[in-house]
């Protein structure tokens, strides 16, 4: 583990939550279990968190519970896909998609009547990556083969798409709840997305 | 989904599973397969070797789920067994229940006993009887009334924390309930009869009969004389 850890302690006086809102918090799976570290210290036993996992999720929380029941908040942060669809116009009106990304999707995909989540995350990747100059045509559906293929994966589990190049030579990888990685130095890496980020953003922009 | 069905076993009996509107079993019944039902009630012993999922189920006599148990209440009288996940919205014990893993919902009433061996999640945890927890115990409300044998939790958390002593039902019968857990931490905190490593809280007020590790407060601490509490901090 090599992110910083912070203690409840520490995080209740950072955030001024208190005990009873973390607990409610958790207990409505809006912190996943996972973040919840428990080691022994020797003022007794101790929880600890991701340092930036927690602080950026409590910060969207309370930004957003003002407006959005904590079951509401729940579904947005859970991974799994919700049940939605959307048509093409949708997603341009409400700034998932700009219209050219949109065209190369629609070029590169059987044809279909609605966007559901898994297509709108597809479509909503590719925006990002080709919008801030990234990655190439070429490598959009190279990004658009692996998502499409592992979306079994990005429906429950915490996934990152990572894209590198060497000497011009691009290639691409699903990460799968992994912890951390390291590349050799001729490798560069040309752009890390949180799929998971992708949704909540996604969803975000659908509320 | 039309459940006009009815599943009555009188006697002793075996059937698959499926969607039913009500299963009544006195005597023995054995549901092989998934089932899901409005009302499930057992006289006897009743055994479902799948998930179940269920409005209500009341057990009178001996229940138990191998799988996955879904209901909006739960009424126990008897014994009542279940293997898997749980979330059952309104929870009474007035028996025994046994979890095998995660219990959670909305309110549980318990005046009989409950083993957990996973955590136990509610809005509101209301305690007059005894509880094994083998791992987190969290709710907004935690009442636990001691009466009699000793509770235990690995921790417990939530909002407000009262933990009091109630005495037995026969004054000569002197077994008073004690509760034992790691770690306690809530905003409001009162506890009697309480061994516990450490207690974090807003306000802490530790009553008779405790013995705490430490205890970090920060706006108020109070203890009563005959209960040990070995450091005491105040967090700014």
């Amino acid at each position: 583990m090599n992110e910083d850890l912070l203690s409840k302690k520490d995080l209740l006086e950072l955030t001024g939550i208190s005990y009873g809102q973390l607990y409610r918090w958790k207990r409505k799976d809006l912190i996943p279990e996972e973040w919840f570290i428990r080691k022994s210290t020797f003022t007794g036993q101790e929880t600890f968190f991701p340092k930036e996992k927690i602080l950026e999720r409590i910060n969207k929380i309370q930004e957003m519970k003002d407006n959005l029941s904590l079951d509401e908040l729940a579904d947005m942060f859970s991974p799994s896909i919700t049940d939605l669809t959307l048509d093409r116009d949708d997603l341009i009106k409400r700034n998932i998609v700009s219209q050219s990304v949109l065209q190369f999707y629609l070029e590169n995909s059987r044809p279909f009547q609605h966007f559901d989540l898994s297509r709108m995350l597809e479509v909503y990747i590719l925006e990002k990556l080709l919008q801030s100059g990234d990655i190439n045509l070429e490598e959009g559906k190279m990004i658009l083969e692996i998502v499409r293929d592992s979306a079994t994966e990005t429906r429950q589990k915490k996934c990152e798409l990572v894209m590198i190049r060497k000497l011009g030579v691009s290639s691409c990888f699903l990460l799968v709840n992994t912890e951390s990685f390291k590349v050799e130095s001729g490798t560069k890496i040309v752009a890390q997305l949180s799929l998971l980020h992708c949704l909540e953003e996604i969803k975000a922009k659908l509320l | 989904m039309a459940k006009s069905k009815n599943l009555i076993i009188n006697g002793s009996g075996s059937y698959s599973g499926g969607s039913y509107d009500k299963i009544i079993i006195r005597g023995e019944g054995t549901v092989t397969g998934d089932v899901e039902c409005s009302l499930f009630k057992t006289y006897g012993t009743s055994e479902a070797v799948e998930n179940v999922k269920v409005e209500t189920m009341k057990v009178f006599g001996e229940g138990e789920v191998k799988g996955q148990f879904h209901a909006g209440e739960l009424v126990v009288m008897g014994t009542m067994s279940i293997g898997g996940k749980a979330l059952i919205k309104k929870l009474k014990v007035r028996g025994m229940l046994d979890a095998g893993e995660r219990l959670y919902g909305e309110n549980v009433d318990i005046k009989g006993s409950i083993a957990v061996e996973g955590d136990v999640e509610y809005d509101t945890f209301h305690s007059i009887g005894s509880f094994e927890i083998k791992g987190l115990l969290n709710a907004e409300t935690i009442q636990i009334a001691l009466r009699h044998s000793n509770s235990t939790a690995e921790e417990i958390g939530g909002g407000k924390i009262s933990v009091k002593r109630k005495s037995a039902l026969l004054p000569f019968f002197k077994d008073n309930g004690s509760l034992t857990a790691k770690v306690i931490e809530g905003d409001d905190i009162y506890l009697e009869n309480t061994e516990a490593e450490v207690v974090r809280g807003n306000t802490v007020k530790i009553g008779p009969g405790c013995t705490i590790g430490s205890v970090e407060y920060v706006y108020h601490f109070s203890q009563s004389l005959d209960s040990t509490v070995k450091v005491k901090t105040k967090r700014a």
